[in-house]
């Protein structure tokens, strides 16, 4: 079986498409988004874990807004917010998401409580959409999404 | 066709190994924290915090090594009535540092890692839709991590503050099975009463913690010019009858003293600068009590 096609994730789901080279039979994963978040909710990693967890790993990553000046963890390209993705990216070295210098600029002029959410809903966006740089085109366009 | 028990691996995430992992690594965490010791209550605003903040600082007084863990995720309150509101944890090697109350006792809380201000807990998820699912799962991870990944040195005592609720107790000792013991605080209500009843009963019976006693909070009114003492609550149904119905030790009461709020809202120790009054005996009775229970 070869990997044919992934979609999401989207609002916590997502579906991985598998297809056999030889005659073209398909199955396909669906994500179910509570199984994932309640595995996620464990603090472990799915596809398993080499490296020593951080201090408060999944506490300082699951914290949507976060006091300035704690550390913040940093998300290895496989450790993304959907573990799927991340499992995804790492099997294809699809590395995470970058953001433009505008656009990390325009970021950071956010208030800093609302920036992690801020960052979440546009990287999210991007994903969907399958974007791999945030430009400030992306933020308009999150903008003009959400105010739909 | 195979039975999900035939499956004989969980895809390679070896979620079973991480969780014992965990485990293992909290066990060591505490392994030189000589007595855990639970603050309950199953309702809210009787005074549990208030009494993990005053005996905490009591058992230092008295020499003793104490820390206290806040448990009360989405209200935390230790970190503001310690006095220790701004500190910021970082890491260090594999923990992070706790506050330090009067530069000896650490404290941990979720307060620490949240913005100032009115901001509440709020896990990120791929949605919130459904968050009734999965949210007491992140709280007890976090909890489990505020345990684990905290440098608490060695202690003679860790108080732990709860959120009110009967069941929080049952939680905490699922994390951690060798609890000493707990502490139980009422007001001299009937209603209050009514609740931290069936919280006794969920302790001893069900979470199998042994219940140290019960404390009796605002118990009586201190006039703050000439020290009368009156009741607060009208009808005043007596404490120690509600312990003697559960065959547990009634510990003392403190009255409500307007002094002991106002250090508390400004994270100074009440005890340094009151140890004489009713509330700081009272305290610093109980404080002989629960060491004595302990054999410290
Ligand atoms: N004996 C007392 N004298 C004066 N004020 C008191 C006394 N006990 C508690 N208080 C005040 O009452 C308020 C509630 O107390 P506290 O926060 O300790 O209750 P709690 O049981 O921890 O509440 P929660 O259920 O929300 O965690 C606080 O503002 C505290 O300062
Ligand atoms: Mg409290």
């Amino acid at each position: 079986m070869a990997l044919h096609e992934w979609h999401g994730p989207s609002d916590g789901t997502m579906s991985i498409v598998y297809s056999c080279p030889n005659c073209g039979r398909q199955i396909a994963m669906l994500t179910n988004q509570a199984e994932t978040q309640i595995v996620r909710s464990l603090g472990v990693k799915i596809g398993g874990r080499s490296d020593v967890a951080a201090p408060m790993e999944s506490l300082r990553s699951n914290l949507a807004m976060q006091r300035e000046g704690v550390e913040t963890t940093r998300p290895s390209t496989s450790q993304t917010k959907c573990p799927f993705t991340g499992m995804v990216n790492e099997a294809f070295a699809r590395d995470a998401l970058t953001w433009s210098d505008p656009a990390l600029a325009r970021l950071e002029s956010i208030p800093a409580f609302v920036r992690p959410m801020v960052r979440t809903n546009v990287e999210d966006y991007a994903r969907e959409q399958g974007y791999v740089e945030i430009t400030e085109l992306v933020m308009d366009e999150v903008k003009a999404h959400l105010e739909m | 066709m195979k039975s999900y028990h035939d499956i004989a691996s969980d895809g390679g995430s070896n979620v079973l190994e991480q969780v014992s992992v965990q485990r293992k690594h909290l066990e060591e965490r505490l392994a030189d924290v000589r007595h855990i010791v639970a603050v309950a209550s199953g309702k809210g605003g009787v005074g549990k915090s208030t009494v993990t903040a005053c005996l905490a600082s009591a058992l230092n007084r008295k020499g003793y090594a104490a820390g206290v863990l806040d448990a009360d995720l989405n209200g935390p309150s230790m970190a503001h009535m310690m006095g220790v509101q701004d500190h910021i944890p970082y890491s260090r090697d594999d923990a992070m540092t706790p506050a330090l109350s009067h530069g000896r006792i650490p404290i941990m809380s979720m307060d620490l890692f949240l913005p100032p201000g009115s901001t509440p807990v709020i896990w990120q998820a791929p949605t919130q839709r459904g968050a009734y699912t999965w949210r007491s799962m992140v709280e007890m991870s976090a909890l489990r991590e505020l345990l684990a990944d905290t440098h608490w040195g060695t202690l003679d005592i860790m108080l732990v503050d709860l959120a009110p609720g009967a069941d929080k107790l049952q939680n905490l000792a699922d994390l951690l099975p060798n609890i000493s013991g707990t502490l139980i605080v009422t007001t001299p209500t009937a209603v209050a009463q009514m609740v931290v009843g069936r919280s006794i009963t969920m302790a001893s019976d069900v979470a199998q913690v042994p219940v140290i006693g019960l404390v009796e909070n605002m118990s009586g009114n201190t006039c703050r010019r000439c020290g009368h003492e009156e009741a607060l609550f009208t009808g005043n149904p007596a404490a120690h009858k509600l312990a003697q119905r559960h065959d547990i030790a009634y510990l003392g009461r403190i009255p409500f003293d307007a002094r002991l709020a106002y250090c508390l809202d400004e994270g100074i120790s009440f005890l340094k600068d009151y140890p004489e009054s009713t509330a700081g005996k009272a305290i610093l009775s109980i404080a002989d009590a629960l060491h004595a229970w302990l054999d410290l």
